[in-house]
């Protein structure tokens, strides 16, 4: 029972890990490179919604909306700061390109935003239902349900869409596919923030279902997010979605077994035990 | 073209950069005293209770004609709370030969860290709010005007979860650093001594959101009270999370944010009830305390906490021991001249230091009812 209850608390904390992975697997997928500024692209979303709440009240549908607007406005601006001058250039110099990016987004949040952490409305009373003896909020229940509801989007937006064909194309040969005649920067740019977007969301449920919004939340949220989809294996969505919950179990179990303390130790030894056995990740294909 | 212009700004950068140090005014009628608080990151609300006290504590200093003619003049610098950057804030007071001494860290773990810099300097680091029980002992040049950790935790342990709310049985979650080890450790002595039982001890490390796992395992062994070293960031996340499990049957108190605005903020309904120890709150029959806190109030914008009242007293008294020196006052000599103070009064009342540097200090306990910090008992509490 008690192991059930860490169970749920892991899959919970693990789906908000997932859908930050699978916006960093868009991204990775059709940029072809690793990004240092999604952790930032999160914390933008989150103060997107702080700021929706006082404007326009407590409607936690369209704060995600906007949520994922924002984040995609600012993939934007990193899009075009940071990979679209260097698409023919040595791939580090836009990955050092991010690194700046990322430190500049989150000292522009603490100028602009303020230091402190801020707080944001509690949405269904703190209402729940009972599994036998645990309890699962319906905040709980959401972010479980709006993970499941935006991955079954992307799925059939990339399978069944002409534009997902597109990123595909893209991401799997950006030289076959600028062959037949797909605009490769448009479909990149497009792809990007269609990640950027769901981290934005992400970074929404986190801030709401942890209650604090900070400049500096993204440095460990961006991490997490890249350990889900090394651990999935790279730019593989379903792969970066259950690497996310698996990781949110792992942590969790390991609390319930240890201390808080080694929260990350546990994240992250789960992750150098699978890459010494997997290389490429749990669903990943060899030689990528 | 764009490269040379860049060229030709970068060239005038530098040479701008050069002549800078050349401009330097005399200093003769300046006493430059710097401040290290956490003006950004986890500590904002202490680092900007520093910010404005310190400032108010200059500012009356100077109207009052300043410290034997001379007008203070602080130097702010923003340590966020990491020990990284709080050194290199202490080798730039140190290598500043006009900064004389310093008023800070918030952080006993700051303190520590950069303890060895101004020693070796000869620099007096009086800190406002750091109580490692081994900080002040560092050096003869460390002082803190806090409290000490194992002169609070004892008392939070026996009086305030034992006395007053009536704790059996305790489970203690703590942040992992020097400061919440070191209260830690000595709210257990204290526990023992008591003869409350402990029934969990969990610890967490600075930045965690997630309490949920902590809390279903501490609610495994069954406690009545739960004890919360740490500051308000996580007491109002933990509460939140102990209202959203339904465990409405423990009673939680908290060693570290003092009666701290942010925890009633963030906590809203959540953290109604808390209770914590402190060694200063004001009270309305106290004119001066009441006045102080009225100002500090109208420039802060939030609610004075202790460690802001501390940060006055510890520029206050650094003022002063300059004050007493007169014409001897240098960097060396102030702390020999803090050590044998034995008069001074602040907003925080007597502050004597021991041997060590430190203050022992006595003890209120308040409460958050309806959303406000109320004192529930006064210093003879604790006898």
């Amino acid at each position: 029972m008690y192991l059930l209850e860490q169970l749920i608390n892991g899959i919970c904390q693990g789906s908000i890990y997932a859908l930050m992975a699978i916006g960093y697997a868009v991204i990775y997928g059709v940029v072809g490179l690793v990004t240092f500024t999604y952790g930032e692209i999160i914390m933008m979303g989150s103060f997107s919604a702080f700021y929706y709440f006082i404007l326009f009240g407590d409607n936690l549908f369209f704060a995600l909306i906007a949520g994922f607007i924002t984040a995609a406005v600012v993939g934007i601006v990193v899009h075009k700061v940071c990979y679209e001058r260097f698409l023919d250039a040595p791939r580090y110099i836009s990955l050092i390109c991010t690194i700046g990016m990322s430190m500049f987004l989150k000292n522009f949040a603490t100028i602009v935003f303020g230091s402190e952490m801020k707080g944001m409305p509690t949405f269904f009373n703190g209402k729940f239902i009972l599994l036998g003896d645990i309890r699962v909020s319906y905040m709980q229940l959401l972010i479980i349900g709006v993970v499941i509801v935006l991955s079954i989007m992307l799925t059939i937006y990339l399978k069944k869409t002409r534009m997902g064909m597109r990123l595909r194309a893209v991401s799997q040969d950006k030289k076959a596919a600028a062959l037949v005649g797909i605009n490769v920067k448009t479909t990149t740019l497009i792809g990007n923030c269609i990640g950027c977007g769901l981290g934005g969301i992400a970074g929404i449920l986190l801030g709401v279902y942890y209650n604090s919004v900070l400049p500096t939340m993204g440095g460990i949220a961006g991490l997490k997010a890249f350990s889900a989809m090394v651990l999935g294996g790279l730019g593989s969505i379903s792969g970066a979605a259950i690497g996310g919950v698996l990781i949110g179990v792992v942590e969790n179990l390991g609390i319930a077994m240890t201390s808080s303390g080694l929260r990350d130790v546990f994240a992250f030894l789960l992750l150098v035990l699978i890459l010494v056995v997997r290389p490429q990740g749990l669903f990943g294909k060899k030689g990528n | 073209m764009l490269k040379k212009v860049l060229v030709i700004v970068l060239c005038i950068v530098m040479v701008i950069g050069i002549f800078a140090g050349c401009q330097k005014d005399e200093g003769s009628d300046v006493i430059k005293i710097g401040v290290a608080a956490p003006i950004t990151g986890n500590y904002a609300e202490y680092g900007k209770g520093f910010d404005v006290a310190t400032k108010m504590a200059a500012d009356k200093i100077n109207a009052a004609g300043g410290v034997n003619g001379k007008t203070i003049e602080l130097v702010l610098m923003d340590s966020k709370g990491d020990a990284k950057e709080a050194t290199e804030i202490a080798r730039k007071f140190v290598e500043d030969p006009e900064i004389i001494a310093v008023v800070g860290d918030f952080s006993s773990t700051c303190c520590m860290a950069t303890a060895p810099i101004y020693t070796e300097a000869k620099m007096t680091q009086l800190s406002p709010t750091a109580s490692h029980p081994d900080y002040a002992g560092m050096s003869e040049f460390m002082f803190g005007v806090m409290g000490r950790q194992d002169g609070e935790a004892p008392f939070f342990a026996e009086f305030l979860a034992g006395k007053y709310m009536g704790a059996e049985k305790m489970a203690i979650i703590y942040l992992n650093n020097d400061w919440g080890v070191s209260a830690y450790t000595n709210m257990v002595k204290g526990a023992q001594a008591a003869g409350l039982e402990i029934t969990a001890e969990e610890n967490f490390v600075d930045g965690e959101k997630d309490f949920t796992a902590t809390l279903t395992k501490i609610r495994q062994t069954n406690p009545d009270t739960i004890a919360l070293i740490m500051f308000y960031n996580e007491v109002s996340i933990i509460s939140k999370q102990i209202a959203a499990m339904g465990w409405d049957d423990v009673k939680v108190c908290t060693l570290g944010p003092g009666t701290s605005d942010q925890i009633i903020e963030l906590g809203g309904a959540d953290v109604e009830g808390i209770v914590t120890s402190t060694p200063f709150m004001v009270v309305q029959s106290d004119a001066k305390a009441w006045d102080f806190k009225t100002e500090f109030e109208s420039k802060a914008g939030f609610t004075l906490n202790v460690h802001s009242a501390c940060a006055y007293d510890a520029l206050t008294m650094i003022a002063k021991a300059i004050e007493n020196l007169g014409d001897n006052a240098a960097r060396e000599t102030i702390a020999g001249e803090l050590a044998s103070m034995k008069d001074f009064v602040g907003i925080t009342g007597p502050i004597i230091f021991t041997a060590d540097g430190d203050v022992f200090r006595k003890y209120k306990i308040a409460a958050i009812e309806n959303g406000v910090w109320v004192q529930k008992t006064d210093y003879s509490f604790g006898e």
